[in-house]
């Protein structure tokens, strides 16, 4: 059950020094200076992030259905759920299903460890989501493979926002 | 077109007049989806706020009466009481809402230092009292005593603020059902608070979502607890008359 | 009140059914960062797990990351294998840990 887990997604780290805030700052200054091409590419595209869970594999699509709304009124929770079609038996199983939402601060949001007493794979929580984007559950199968799903959200902006 | 016939059923349903202006519950104004979320216990997280209050009103304080020693029969006493809220406290004189008369309580007669407005032992306590009377319609007097009151309220309502010169009127009264960004815009009926709203990612007080309303025309936000929003809560709630109360709902 | 649980989950069912569990949370699942007013940032505060152990193993684990939403719902099935309790252990960062149990019969 060890997790390969994005160094994006690490608990933050104690509160930086004064020394470390304005070296901080001059990196930010010079990253804000290059074109947003070289930006982007400071962050891992979606199917490297894929490749990092899957060990290199590419995953195929079908037999796992994600379903979030397509259209969301706020993005603090957000429900999805997600089923894979499978035995779940000893020897066919879902291993585990990996939620990243490749928008979010941090980008992996979920892993649901399940077995073959699931009886299911069958899987539901609330995610929050920071602004539209794709959202991508991962499933890793007992026989060595693995599935992917994706659906594009788009989150709402609230009028009502609150001051206190 | 579909949109106004789908609302024109709820009124319906849930309608309630106001001087000729039917009334509908803010349920009606979530998506499907958030409004089977508020009526599945097993999802809605506003009952925890039930729960806690549930347990703070029978725990004793070290000394004096725990709140459930005297309200001994709930289904006597206090069931239906969240409806008559905000009244006019004949002791006092003052207008007094459901967090302000358990708060009353809880100073003269449990001897207890104040909670504070919008702390979380006195929202879960007003959540979990206003839960007592759930589904039943809102009944508050505006004539009387209350009379004064009920017209401030309803002048605030109406009165243009802030530097966007709007007046909850204007939205609340006049473009009900349309857009305003994500959101839909109700009329502005207070029966489902205190209310768990995603945007605050958790329960808060009908004062707290009239200072955001404030915010939003950037007019003057008043305290928690304020002359201004109880006469205005007082006004929102003749105007729900007949409206279940929906307590603990939830809202975007 | 930090933490409460809803557990809802059928009392009784027969041997080899699936029954679903569906677990409401209360939590802030603070994601950390904000400024915290005196020039530093909140550390973050989540449950970063949870475990439901049943019939001698784990049969359910869900590891969660600041992309849960506060006061998080959880569902997830299992197969009814004997009447005992079923354990749910949640883990807190900074190594706080709170359990409940629901009892399954099983006919």
């Amino acid at each position: 059950m060890s997790l390969p887990i994005s160094p994006l997604s690490r608990p933050s780290e104690p509160a930086p020094s004064r020394r470390d805030i304005v070296v901080g700052t001059g990196v930010g200054l010079g990253l804000a200076a290059l074109p947003s091409s070289a930006l982007a590419a400071t962050l891992p595209a979606l199917p490297e992030l894929i490749a990092r869970l899957t060990e290199g594999a590419v995953p195929e699509r079908g037999r796992i259905t994600l379903e979030i709304p397509a259209l969301v009124e706020n993005g603090n929770s957000v429900d999805a759920r997600i089923v894979v079609e499978s035995p779940m038996t000893e020897a066919d199983h879902v291993r585990w299903i990996h939620l990243i939402a490749e928008k979010n601060p941090f980008l992996d949001m979920a892993r649901f460890h399940l077995g073959p007493r699931s009886g299911r794979a069958e899987v539901a929580t609330t995610l929050r989501l920071a602004t539209s984007q794709k959202v991508t559950a991962v499933a890793a199968l007992s026989t060595g493979g693995y599935l992917m799903s994706d659906v594009d959200v788009v989150v709402t902006l609230s009028a009502c926002i609150d001051g206190g | 077109m579909r949109l106004k016939l789908a609302l024109g059923f709820l009124m319906a349903m849930v309608g309630a007049v106001a001087g000729g202006e039917e009334i509908t519950s803010g349920s009606a104004f979530l998506s499907p989806e958030l409004r089977h979320q508020q009526d599945d216990p097993t999802r809605n997280p506003a009952w925890f706020w039930v729960e806690q209050g549930q347990e703070l009103f029978s725990r004793k304080p070290e000394a004096g009466q725990a709140c459930s020693q005297c309200h001994a029969e709930l289904e006597k006493s206090l069931r239906g009481a969240a409806t008559r809220y905000p009244q006019v406290d004949a002791a006092s004189g003052r207008l007094l809402n459901l967090e302000g008369r358990i708060e009353q309580c809880r100073v003269q007669r449990q001897k207890q230092p104040a909670f504070g407005y919008e702390s979380g032992e006195l929202l879960a306590l007003t959540t979990y009292v206003a839960s007592l009377s759930r589904g039943l319609a809102m009944d508050v007097e505006t004539s009387g005593p209350a009379q004064p009151f009920y017209e401030a309220g309803k002048a605030f309502f109406e009165r243009r603020q802030g530097q966007l010169n709007l007046s909850c009127k204007q939205c609340h009264g006049g473009l009900v059902g349309q857009k305003l960004r994500g959101d839909t815009i109700s009329h502005g009926a207070g029966t489902g608070y205190p209310a768990y709203r995603l945007e605050w990612n958790g329960v808060g007080s009908l004062h707290r979502r009239l200072r955001a309303c404030s915010l939003g025309v950037r007019a003057t936000q008043f305290d928690y607890g304020a002359p201004e929003y109880l006469a205005l809560e007082l006004y929102l709630a003749g105007r729900a008359g007949g409206l279940p109360i929906e307590t603990p709902a939830m809202r975007r | 009140m930090a933490f409460n649980a809803r557990i809802s989950m059928p009392a009784e069912a027969r041997a080899g059914d699936i029954i679903e569990i569906r677990v409401l949370t209360r939590h802030p699942m603070d994601r950390g960062g904000q400024s915290d007013g005196k020039g530093g940032t909140v550390p973050r505060k989540i449950l970063n797990r949870l475990t439901a152990t049943y019939a001698g193993e784990a049969i359910f684990r869900l590891d969660m990351y600041t992309g849960v939403s506060a006061n998080p719902f959880v569902s997830f099935t299992t197969r009814a294998v004997e009447t005992g309790d079923i354990v749910f252990e949640w883990r807190e960062d900074g190594g706080a840990v709170y359990t409940r149990a629901a009892r399954l019969t099983v006919t």
